[in-house]
């Protein structure tokens, strides 16, 4: 098995938005963050990939398998996470728990009362006094617990504090030091994909804008910065996104060595964040 | 099965709106249905135990918010759906010895007489059940909430008045006049609709977006 998620020409029409006949892939021990602006289809193409939406046309494998053909077997090996709790609210933690490891053959009852421990989550708390973040930390619990080889994530950092954030950055990287386990998750906080994702998938208006290796995407793109008389019709073409200000410009490129070229040094190049990359690419 | 069994269980003795159903719509329907023969009262009370938690259970998983973590886990939307059929069987079984229970207290009291086992009008619920949620299960996957909650009030409604009829006329109840819970047609009739609407909610589910 090359790849233990892959997603082909997988397409999705809604009255007012279509995913678009969308493509990647991802090789085990990796982790992928994709991100892309609110409405953007990160939560369509999750919800797809976990058979919770139909799709109109495209193929989804997990573990080499299609995802809907070995739906039960292939779920018994992922660990999820969503964006906000679907859990039974008015449940203690002890009582969901133990309705959802019945579903799974390799459910960890030490491991999950390792993470209970860690998180700081009382057993006997009702799901619905949690706070959101103690919500989150729950359903990390359980997806951490049935030795699953891979995590799928739906904006799991977002209402989270720095250093609870942190702490679950530690921990999925702690996680893909076994190279038969992934992690695929979708967020807008791109720092945190700064720090541990080696794959960044980025999706705009249902297409993929890119899906390349972290590093690969920090070399090509850059954030340029000069005056104004520098810009016209030609040169303008050169920029992703630019925005203009009184005293000059400021603009991501992806052709980094043509600018050089160009204006030699009378402009100034620095490094793109994700942040930026994304703004620049949906704002224009 | 026993998974979403178990889940079933554990939320029907946790969920408050439930637990306050199960305590008091026992006094409510003695209440509603003076019957001169006991055993009426009992059929109205296991028919509607049993629909209301199969219906609360099965609208919870399918419609509900919690849908999304239950197909989430390794279980196939087409086992969903079949056990989803099954457990009105076993709710069945939960509420004839629960009901006997609450009915035998009440008798002991001797607040009021009330049958708290009768064989004849357990074997008729069943038909009765299996005909119910044979119609308002698929109609929750077809429609959206709003009209299947209208589908299961008439449907629920409509047995209500029957139960209320019987209760009050014996014999001479629209109900009897008509037979409907005469020979084995019923039966029949029961056991193809269940069969008709589990393929059909399977087929229904299969396709559904979340």
């Amino acid at each position: 098995m090359k790849y233990i998620l892959e997603v082909n020409e997988l397409r999705k029409e809604f009255k007012d938005f279509t995913l678009d006949n969308i493509s990647f892939n991802l090789e085990p021990g990796y982790i992928m963050g994709f991100i892309g602006p609110n409405g953007a289809g990160k939560s369509t193409t999750i919800k797809l990939i976990m058979n919770l939406l139909k799709k109109n046309s495209g193929e989804i494998k997990v573990f080499g398998k299609d995802h809907i053909k070995y739906e039960k077997e292939i779920k018994d090996r992922i660990g999820f996470v969503y964006d906000q709790n679907y859990y039974y609210e008015d449940l203690t933690i002890n009582q969901m728990k133990s309705i959802v490891a019945s579903f799974y053959s390799r459910w960890d009852d030490a491991q999950f009362n390792y993470y209970l421990k860690e998180f700081n989550l009382n057993p006997k708390s009702k799901i619905k006094t949690l706070s959101k973040g103690m919500k989150m930390k729950f359903s990390l619990a359980v997806a951490l617990s049935h030795h699953a080889d891979l995590i799928i994530m739906d904006e799991p950092t977002s209402g989270l504090d720095p250093v609870f954030r942190r702490e679950v950055l530690d921990i999925l990287y702690d996680i893909i030091q076994d190279e038969n386990k992934s992690i695929f998750f979708s967020t807008h906080i791109t720092t945190d994909l700064e720090k541990i994702a080696d794959y960044i998938t980025f999706i705009n208006n249902g297409k993929i804008v890119f899906s390349k290796s972290k590093d690969e995407i920090m070399e090509s793109y850059a954030i340029v910065k000069g005056g104004l008389e520098l810009l016209d019709g030609d040169t303008r073409n050169k920029f992703i996104g630019l925005r203009e200000g009184k005293f000059g410009f400021e603009g991501l490129t992806d052709d980094i060595a043509g600018l050089k070229n160009t204006f030699g040094d009378k402009i100034l190049i620095e490094r793109a964040s994700l942040e930026d990359i994304m703004v620049y690419s949906v704002r224009g | 099965m026993l998974a979403i069994l178990k889940k079933d269980l554990i939320l029907l003795f946790t969920n408050k709106r439930d637990i306050l159903f199960m305590i008091f719509y026992i006094p409510f329907l003695i209440f509603i249905i003076d019957s001169y023969e006991p055993k009426w009262l009992y059929l109205a009370i296991i028919v509607s135990y049993t629909y209301i938690t199969s219906l609360s259970s099965f609208y919870h998983d399918i419609d509900g918010k919690s849908k999304y973590i239950l197909n989430s886990l390794p279980m196939t939307r087409d086992r969903i759906v079949l056990y989803k059929y099954i457990s009105i069987f076993v709710y069945f079984f939960v509420t004839l010895v629960y009901v006997g229970a609450y009915l035998w207290i009440i008798n002991a009291t001797g607040l009021k007489i009330v049958d708290y086992f009768n064989l004849e009008m357990a074997l008729k619920a069943i038909p009765i059940i299996m005909i119910f949620t044979s119609i308002v299960f698929p109609s929750y996957l077809l429609f959206e909430p709003r009209i299947a909650q209208i589908i299961h009030m008439v449907i629920f409604l409509s047995f209500f008045i029957g139960m209320v009829n019987l209760g009050s006329l014996g014999d001479k109840s629209f109900i009897k006049m008509i037979g409907i819970f005469q020979g084995n047609r019923m039966l029949i009739l029961a056991i193809i609709l269940y069969l008709a609407s589990l393929i059909i909610s399977i087929k229904l589910y299969r396709k559904k977006d979340l």
